[in-house]
């Protein structure tokens, strides 16, 4: 089939078709008189919640630690302190990916050219992978914060092993999360279970283009 | 541009260039229920970037970009708002029922092999087929005249392959 064919081919289909569309001019009036939201904007109410709670849990956490740094470091449970201080420090770290992608999110503009355009969106996702990936580190001190010096006194070798054992654990699947929340691993299921859900699947669908816009640029 | 005009522009820009909507939206979803949602997405950010459209461009690009845009990247399967939707009706019965005629399955077979092309690839193989310059294609993709001709040269020799294949 040569190319006048194909055009041609092309052209019989659509000529057809919009002969054959009833356009409810009222769909477009409808359309400029409604506050709707699009479907990438319908992320952000969602991603400023999470900002929102983020910034008051830093901001409370880290008032707190700053007085027991300040006023009562030598009583403290160090334990306590430095677990809950990486944790503190690692949310706050997230809370600023969550920043860059609000304005990255204002900053998609849809009439800018195709290719463009999914590159903005795929930035978006990386810094997705990221936050999901600093979030992860933060499990091992979920485990720790609660450990005490007078457990290291008085706690025999078996009391340890449950406790020593979880912690290990999580720290084994934070850093191994760590390293392997990435484009490439997209396709493998525990991937597709983590990001499974309305706030990754645009970004998702991004993802799915890196390829596809890198080879545009050869 | 007051309120009241920005309205009747775009009711007028959806009017003349209805065309474009539909032909991206039937390109990249194929199942009817899911098309009235893209071409809906598609006349929402339209309406929203409405402020923003000089000139510069002609009308075409502008409106390929944002359609192809979002049929691309912004369009998921479940709609995530209040359905508050008007009907856009397509017949398409007409165009594929009668599969006897060489035409209407020559048809059928380009939707289907261009529906087998990746997304980036079938924004490509539209615009080459309702016949846009390489410069306007350039243009509304973001990438340069020469890629533009090698990777419509690829997606014809894919799809001239997929049809000799059939004939052979």
């Amino acid at each position: 089939m040569n190319e006048l064919e194909l055009k041609n081919l092309w052209q019989s289909a659509h000529d057809k078709l919009e002969v054959s569309i009833e356009m409810n001019k009222k769909n477009a009036e409808d359309i400029s008189r409604m506050k709707v939201r699009s479907l990438l904007g319908s992320m952000k109410p969602m991603k400023i919640l999470v900002l929102l709670l983020g910034a008051v849990w830093v901001g409370v956490g880290t008032s707190l630690l700053s007085q027991i740094y300040l006023h009562a470091f030598s009583e403290a449970n160090k334990f306590f302190l430095f677990s809950a201080s990486i944790q503190i420090f690692l949310t706050a770290i997230a809370l600023w990916v969550y920043v860059y992608q609000l304005i990255t999110i204002n900053m998609v503009d849809v009439s800018e050219p195709v290719v463009e355009t999914q590159k903005r969106l795929i930035r978006l996702k990386m810094s997705t992978l990221w936050v999901t990936r600093i979030l992860f580190l933060q499990l091992p001190v979920w485990t720790t914060f609660w450990w005490n010096e007078s457990m290291l006194a008085d706690w025999n070798l078996v009391q340890w092993i449950l406790p020593v054992t979880v912690t290990v654990a999580f720290t084994c699947a934070s850093i191994w999360l760590f390293f392997n929340i990435k484009y490439e691993n997209r396709n493998r299921k525990w991937f597709q279970l983590i990001f499974n859900g309305k706030e990754w699947t645009p970004l998702m669908k991004s993802m799915e283009l890196l390829e596809q816009v890198e080879t545009r640029e050869e | 541009m007051d309120k009241q005009k920005q309205q009747q522009f775009f009711q007028q820009i959806i009017e003349q260039h209805k065309g474009i909507l539909f032909k991206v939206a039937s390109t990249y979803c194929p199942n009817d229920e899911d098309r009235q949602d893209l071409i809906q997405e598609i006349m929402i950010q339209i309406w929203q970037s409405i402020h923003k459209y000089n000139d510069e461009y002609k009308m075409s690009t502008w409106l390929y970009r944002i359609s192809l845009n979002v049929a691309i990247s912004f369009y998921r399967k479940r709609s995530v708002r209040t359905r508050n939707q008007a009907e856009l009706t397509k017949h398409m019965d007409g165009i594929i029922a009668d599969q006897d005629s060489e035409k209407e399955l020559h048809l059928s077979l380009l939707e289907q092999f261009i529906s087998e092309l990746k997304e980036l690839d079938k924004a490509l193989i539209i615009l080459y087929l309702e016949d846009k310059s390489h410069d306007e294609i350039s243009a509304i993709m973001g990438i340069s005249l020469s890629n533009v001709g090698t990777k419509i040269g690829r997606i014809k020799d894919k799809l001239r392959t997929r049809f000799s294949q059939l004939k052979a």
